[in-house]
């Protein structure tokens, strides 16, 4: 009798345990700071959100953002206008031409790209076939992810080669991914960027350059043409954007060039991605030296003698010189705010593209398709808001080659310190062995593709290596 | 001579066990027989000193075989003759024998038989059980061990009391959080901020996070501090350290890492008169230890001879100290920088008593330790706790109260290379201060180490632990329980950092700053319980079945305030130009668990004892939240069959026990399933952080133990040996990814196994014992052996080049030294496959620097009213040196480096002096390599204690129970090969634990 009692006694009280501890009480719901990836593409606002969070990162992201890590720094240092004032073996690795495939700024350069990349896809996985958001919202947001990711592709393929091209965000299968020929990376770069030509507004979303329009897209559609040889397109695109003078035009003083929303500005990164207003631009961080500041790197003996004419605007306000002991160093100086502790505006944005490389795009392109009067009046406008004699002027250029060697040289000095835009020049035009004449470079013929990181080929046994690696 | 040395053996064996048998004859009294006569039925309660019932007392009626056994409230009822006798016998308690004497009631209370080692009670967190019967592993502590040490931390007051528990101290700053491990490193994850190999913290019944809190202030935050911090260790009854699985199962995914089980003070029922005791000591602490450096003339003699080797004119740039600074100044850094003598104060006193049916229990402490460091800074604790404990006049109902509260200030400066600094500051670097009494910059040549006080770093945490135990007797041999606690922990801190830290060139380019940072960690519990005792003829069972209910509520917030006009207005957020929210996180954890026990034996000689729970826990993803444990254990108490007791009588008491299970481990981070935006650094973006794996689940870990545990000579001598293995496979950590997936890692389990095992040995003997003198020694012993014994495709991780199979995972992989090179002079390491450079390839030597052995030797002498008590603690290991500066840089170095290669002196053992980078490559090279390890081993005298008790003739005319003079000294003395600051850490730059020597006063009213 007694022993019943105890055991049903036990049993409710197993019971009621088992009915009270149920799977629910273990649910928790997702935190404050987290938002669930369905949430975030569940409306508008916070779609929306998504993609300021793209804008916000690109200042945060290696690659893109004119730190030392960025494409700016490390194809900068590979080309010939720097001379290194480090002893950082993975900076002197770059300037030297010879990177080891463990160099941890090669790895966050690459790895930079790919996190980009993945946000982006991210995004677009989360805006496709989604019945919550706006169709102009949809439209903006695809266009704006697929401009990010073309650029991103872009430099991907032009640093090394045959890239991986990821789509989707699975990282079970992204992991083990191979190298795709750059060929199709690239018409997977013209699709995104014709796309995107389509979906984006002339305009710009507010007073801010900081989000790209239809020109941003045009202007680097531009520029990939140029890259692939395909200059009637080159010129196609980018008279489109010179066309836009209500939005665009060469700015006269050299030194408001890189001031924020600057009228010269197609697209630049805000370093309001950095949350806070303590620093400027990284480019300006980076290269501005002082007597507190170790910067890695000067300009080179090589890029300053590019100046003919010291009376060059370029020379005097975008470079800048410092004293160290019995040396008088050069420095860039597009860029004017190297730290500003007094958290006061931003008052300089980080270029990606600008209308002075619209002009020597079209010049260059109209130059190969034979058109050198109108190559020589577009290369005139950036020599005449640089202070120096027009072409006919100075030196009568009589062949296409001629000119176009011209060309390139004005590229060096327009667009130096700028996106390696010297280094990928060189690499696209088969120009690079003069790289060797580098101090202590080991430049060779395989020299113009970076390594793919080693830890990478370690993880993925599908990732082969560049040649001469 | 083989043969007759075995004989030889043999006859002295059964020599020496007649001895002990004749010994042990003349121990027990022969006793006679009476007959019973009329029975009568006797009931009756049985508890402790405390007034706590007992349960499982025998209680036999003496000359028959008739008895019964105490319920789990301490009841018992049995039929004995009207004048015959009843003895109550219970392990751990002086048996008792009362005549019945026609009373139908006895209820009494058994004391405790402190001569009786090893035989006590312990508490196994869900049940309790006793040293004798108890089938798992369980080591305990008690308060008198601990109670006069003056560390923040009671589980450092544990360090070489526990076989089998690791307690090392990371810095010697006041309430740093030691590093803890009981039976080594199960879980890959062993970083501070993702640590899997945490043991899980029970206070008074209550889960304790036990994750260091994390710290923003400099000097603190490479550990974090612990969260039993504000624990009053005076107030400590007991800890119990929970090893194996037949211990730890009952606490599931949570005991993969052991459970260490505190349990504070109580008062006791009909305790007489109400009790007060008053401590009081004061003493002073200071580092045990200084490296032993170059003075000023040995320093410059070295680097002038860097420069002639090196053929290179000291310049200022390169040699500021040779050409700019005073050539004849000698400081000595370690003196100025930690060489102070911090005095350190505590103060208790608690206040017990009761009637019949409540008793209580309240305290209150303070503990104030200076600091080393120059400047007036101290840690300081405030606790007070109390314990009530009640039982309703039926005693059906009992209700326990307990609750601890402390208040931890800690005031330091913010910097991480204080100590550092101290040992690479060049003796002969200029000034602190000028003549001014300000900071002296000597003209920017230096960075003054005296600028870090100038920041300031509070931080204030407060920390309550309650727990409040109801149970209800429900029916014969079942109770229904519950226990409900709460914890809160709210920590603040405050760092003030003006420009004054820095030097006044560039004050342009710095701003007034404050960093706050605040904790909060919320949790309660809920564990209904139902528990079963119940027994018939020689089968004994007790049985319980609960649930847990749990939530874990955690908030981080931290921000930066930029640009204040004036230093007087730092840290008050509305004066800062600029406000940086840098985090705030809530973390919500829940737990819900159905745990289940058995525990059986027959005539308390054969025992068995199952233990199972199924848990469910939101730290994973919706299909993978429920996991089962269990553990069998069992024991056998040989000496309790009567061939043990009849031929082998000096074993007064042999078990041997074993257990098997399978417990878990869920300490990651929380939500890290779900796919999930973040908010951008920069305004109004969300981002994804992270890849999501919604399918991770549990590391699970199997242990297996087998014992012995003997008693020899009634007890005199004891001996427990225990071996284990304990397997934790299907480790979770952030598996390694190529970054082309956008991330480095996703949260998986891996399929990794790693094993523990070991052999301890835990020794004790009474050596004398008489009315005056007693000698208590014992020794513990633990020999680890930890090893990677699976890891598939570890060459294609991360973790390729930090772990290898078959090899402990606290190894260092290094290059092998090859010597000297006699042709440059330089320290050289081989370069295996000769291509030239030096990476993991030509690492090729791996060297475990984990602990070989550990222990600790304790005595116990009392003499009259004089005691005196001391611990060695001992450690055999194979650590790293520390690494200071380059010899011939700017920088100072160790004594050893004055004497280095020369041309003359080909033989010596450091390189010649150099600034040159390839000297530098070269001496770094020789820090990644086999020139780097060194003997680690340590004894250290842990404790030592002395103590007189005045005299009870003296104490009955002032009406005092008790007064105790005492002297306590910790960390007095060390022997070690070791030459960097402590071998506890060897490698480690940071504090030492600090030495101290304290006296002080107990009073007992």
């Amino acid at each position: 009798m007694k022993n019943k009692t105890i055991f049903r006694s036990l049993s409710v009280f197993a019971i009621s345990l088992m009915l009270i501890s149920c799977e629910d009480f273990v649910e928790v719901e997702t935190p404050g700071y987290k938002l669930d990836s369905e949430a975030v593409f569940a409306s508008d606002q916070t779609a929306q959100s998504a993609l300021d969070g793209i804008f916000n990162q690109l200042f945060n992201t290696s690659f893109v953002n004119g730190g030392n890590q960025s494409v700016t720094f490390t194809a900068g240092l590979s080309a010939d206008n720097f001379s290194v004032t480090t002893t950082t073996q993975e900076v002197v690795e770059f300037h030297q031409n010879q990177i080891i495939p463990t160099n941890s700024y090669n790895l966050t350069l690459w790895s930079g790209a790919y996190n980009m990349i993945y946000m982006v896809n991210a995004m677009l996985a989360g805006i496709e076939d989604n019945p919550s958001l706006s169709q102009d919202l949809k439209d903006h947001m695809e266009g704006s992810g697929k401009f990010i990711r073309g650029l991103t592709y872009f430099n991907l393929v032009n640093l090394y080669g045959d890239v991986p091209l990821l789509l989707g965000t699975g990282y079970q299968e992204n992991a083990l991914a191979s190298r795709t020929s750059s060929e199709i990376v690239y018409n997977q770069i013209l699709e995104d960027l014709e796309n995107a030509s389509v979906l984006l507004d002339e305009n710009y979303l507010n007073e801010d350059r900081t989000r790209p329009n239809r020109f941003s897209v045009l202007a680097l559609l531009a520029r990939v043409h140029l890259f692939l040889g395909n200059w009637e397109e080159a010129e196609y695109y980018n008279s489109q954007v010179i066309g836009a003078s209500e939005l665009y035009e060469i700015l006269n003083d050299p030194n408001e060039v890189f001031l924020a929303n600057s009228r010269e500005a197609i697209w630049q990164i805000s370093p309001i991605g950095w949350g806070n207003s303590f620093t400027h631009t990284r480019e300006g961080n980076l290269f501005i030296k002082n007597a507190t500041a170790n910067t890695p790197v000067v300009l080179s003996e090589s890029f300053l003698n590019a100046f003919e004419n010291s009376q060059d605007k370029r020379h005097q306000e975008w470079v800048s010189t410092f004293i160290a002991e019995e040396d008088t160093l050069h420095f860039p100086y597009k860029y004017k705010i190297q730290y500003d502790a007094s958290s006061g505006e931003l008052t300089e944005y980080s270029m990606v593209l600008r209308l002075a490389e619209q002009y020597l795009i079209r010049a260059e392109a109209r130059a190969r398709l034979g058109n050198l009067p109108g190559a020589i009046q577009d290369l005139n406008i950036i020599r005449s808001r640089a202070g120096i004699p027009s072409i006919e002027e100075s030196q009568p250029l009589n062949s296409e080659d001629e000119l176009l060697e011209m060309i390139i040289l004005e590229r060096r000095r327009e667009l130096f310190a700028e996106w390696g835009h010297r280094w990928f020049d060189l690499n696209r035009l088969g120009k690079s062995e003069i790289l060797a004449n580098k101090e202590n470079s080991n430049w060779n013929s395989s020299s113009n593709l970076f390594p793919i990181p080693s830890s990478e080929r370690i993880k993925n046994p599908n990732l082969s290596q560049n040649p001469g690696y | 001579m083989k043969n007759n040395y075995s004989r030889l053996k043999w006859v002295a064996l059964i020599i020496i066990g007649g001895i002990l048998f004749f010994l042990s004859k003349t121990a027990n009294a022969a006793t006679t027989i009476p007959l019973p006569l009329q029975q009568q039925e006797v009931s009756g309660l049985v508890q402790d000193q405390n007034g706590l019932p007992i349960p499982g007392v025998t209680v036999s009626v003496k000359n028959t075989n008739r008895g019964t056994v105490t319920n789990l409230d301490g009841e018992y009822s049995v039929s004995a003759p009207a004048n015959g006798i009843l003895v109550f016998s219970y392990i751990g308690y002086k048996t008792v024998e009362i005549p019945v004497d026609n009373n139908k009631e006895i209820s009494i209370q058994l004391d405790e038989d402190i001569s009786a080692l090893g035989e006590v009670q312990i508490n196994a967190g869900y049940y309790n059980t006793t040293k004798r019967e108890s089938t798992g592993s369980i080591s305990k502590v008690t308060a008198e061990e601990i109670e006069l040490q003056p560390t923040v931390n009671p589980l450092q007051a544990l360090q070489g009391r526990v076989a089998g528990l690791e307690v090392v101290d990371q810095s010697g700053v006041p309430g740093a959080a030691p590093n803890i491990r009981i039976r080594g490193q199960n879980s890959l994850r062993n970083t501070r901020s993702d640590n899997g190999n945490l043991p899980l913290y029970i206070v008074d019944g209550v889960p304790i996070n036990s994750s260091p809190v994390s710290s923003i202030n400099q000097s603190i935050s490479s550990t974090g501090t612990d969260p039993l911090n504000g624990l009053n260790i005076s107030n400590i009854e007991s800890i119990e350290i929970l090893k194996d699985a037949d211990a730890t199962a009952i606490y599931g995914s949570r005991g993969a890492n052991g459970v260490i089980l505190i349990t504070t003070k109580g008062g006791s029922f009909k305790g007489g008169k109400d009790k007060i005791e008053a401590r009081f000591y004061s003493g002073i602490s200071r580092v045990s230890h200084f490296v032993d450096l170059l003075d000023t003339p040995q320093y410059l003699a070295l680097r002038r001879q860097a420069f002639e080797n090196d053929g290179v004119e000291p310049t200022i740039a390169n040699a500021k100290d040779l050409l700019l600074w005073d050539q004849e100044r000698n400081t000595d850094w370690q003196e100025v920088l930690y060489g102070k003598s911090a005095p350190t104060l505590n103060a208790n006193l608690n206040y017990s008593g009761g009637g019949e049916n409540t008793s209580f229990s309240v305290g209150a402490s303070y503990f104030k330790q200076g600091s080393v460091f120059p400047g007036n800074y101290s840690f300081e604790k405030k606790t007070i706790n109390l314990n009530l404990n009640h039982q309703s006049n039926n005693q059906k109902f009992r209700l326990n109260l307990s609750v601890n509260y402390g208040i931890n200030d800690n005031d330091i400066f913010s910097s991480n290379n204080f100590v550092r600094t101290a040992l690479s500051l060049p003796p002969n670097a200029p000034e602190v201060y000028q003549d001014d009494g300000r900071l002296n910059w000597e003209n920017s040549t230096w960075d003054n180490p005296f600028s870090a006080l100038e920041s300031e770093g509070k931080s204030n945490t407060d920390n309550l632990i309650a727990n409040a135990g109801l149970q209800y007797h429900l029916l014969e041999g079942l109770t229904i329980k519950a226990n409900l606690g709460y914890t809160h922990l709210d920590s603040e801190e405050n760092i003030l950092l003006p420009i004054e830290i820095y030097d006044p060139a560039i004050w342009n380019r710095v701003a007034n700053r404050s960093q706050h940072s605040f904790i909060n960690r919320k949790s309660w519990i809920a564990e209904p319980q139902l528990v079963y005792t119940g027994n018939y003829k020689k089968h004994n069972v007790d049985a319980l079945i609960g649930a847990t209910f749990q939530r874990n509520d955690n908030s981080q917030l931290r921000i930066i305030g930029t640009g204040y006009a004036d230093r007087h207005l730092i840290g008050n957020l509305e004066a800062a130009d600029a406000v940086d929210n840098s985090q705030d996180r809530d973390l919500v954890y829940k737990y819900n668990a159905l745990f289940a026990r058995v525990g059986y034996n027959w005539d308390h000689t054969y025992f068995l004892n199952l233990t199972g729970r199924r848990d469910g826990s939101s730290r994973f993803g919706p299909d993978n939240r429920f996991a089962n444990f269990g553990a069998i254990g069992a024991a056998w108490i040989f000496s309790n069959d009567s061939f043990v007791s009849k031929h082998l009588p000096f074993i007064s008491f042999g078990k041997i026990r074993g257990s098997y299970g399978i417990t878990g481990n869920d300490q990651i981070g929380d939500y890290r399933y779900l796919d999930a935006y973040e908010s951008t650094p920069g305004p109004g973006g969300l981002y994804p952080t992270q890849l999501t794996n919604p399918s991770f689940s549990w590391e699970s870990n199997k242990k297996i133990e087998a014992a012995l545990e003997l008693g020899l000579l009634q007890d005199r001598i004891n001996l427990n040996l225990s071996w284990y293995r304990n397997r934790s496979s299907n480790q979770l950590v952030g598996y390694s990814l190529p970054a082309i997936t956008g991330f480095n890692t996703v949260e998986a389990n891996l399929p990794a196994t790693v094993q523990n095992t070991g052999v301890e040995i835990e020794f004790s003997t009474l050596n004398i014992q008489s009315e005056q003198f007693q000698w208590r020694s014992s020794l513990n012993l633990s020999i680890p052996s930890n090893k990677l014994i699976k890891f598939e495709n570890i060459e294609e991780t991360s973790y390729a080049n930090t772990y290898k199979i078959g090899e402990p995972l606290n190894i260092s992989i290094l290059y092998e030294y090859d010597g000297i090179d006699p042709e440059t002079g330089l320290f050289r390491v081989k370069d295996i496959n000769q291509d030239g450079r030096f990476d993991f390839d030509d690492r090729v030597v791996s060297r475990n620097l984990g602990r070989q052995f550990y222990g600790g030797l304790n005595n116990q002498v009392n003499y009259e009213n004089f005691s005196i008590g001391f611990l060695v603690e001992f450690v055999k290991q194979e650590g790293l040196k520390i690494y200071n500066s380059v010899p011939g840089f700017l920088g100072n170095t160790f004594q050893e480096d004055s004497n280095g290669w020369t041309t003359e002196n080909t033989t010596a053992e450091v390189q010649k002096s150099s600034q040159s980078i390839s000297a530098l490559i070269s001496y770094l090279n020789a820090y990644s390599s086999t020139y780097r390890l060194t003997d680690a081993s340590f004894a250290r005298l842990k404790t030592l204690s002395l103590g007189y008790n005045l005299p009870d003739k003296i104490l009955k005319n002032v009406e005092l129970t008790g007064v105790q003079l005492f002297l306590h000294g910790q960390n007095l003395f060390t022997v070690t090969n070791y030459k960097g600051l402590d071998p506890q850490n060897p490698g480690t730059i940071a504090l030492p634990a600090l030495q101290s020597i304290t006296g002080g006063i107990q009073i007992n009213f």
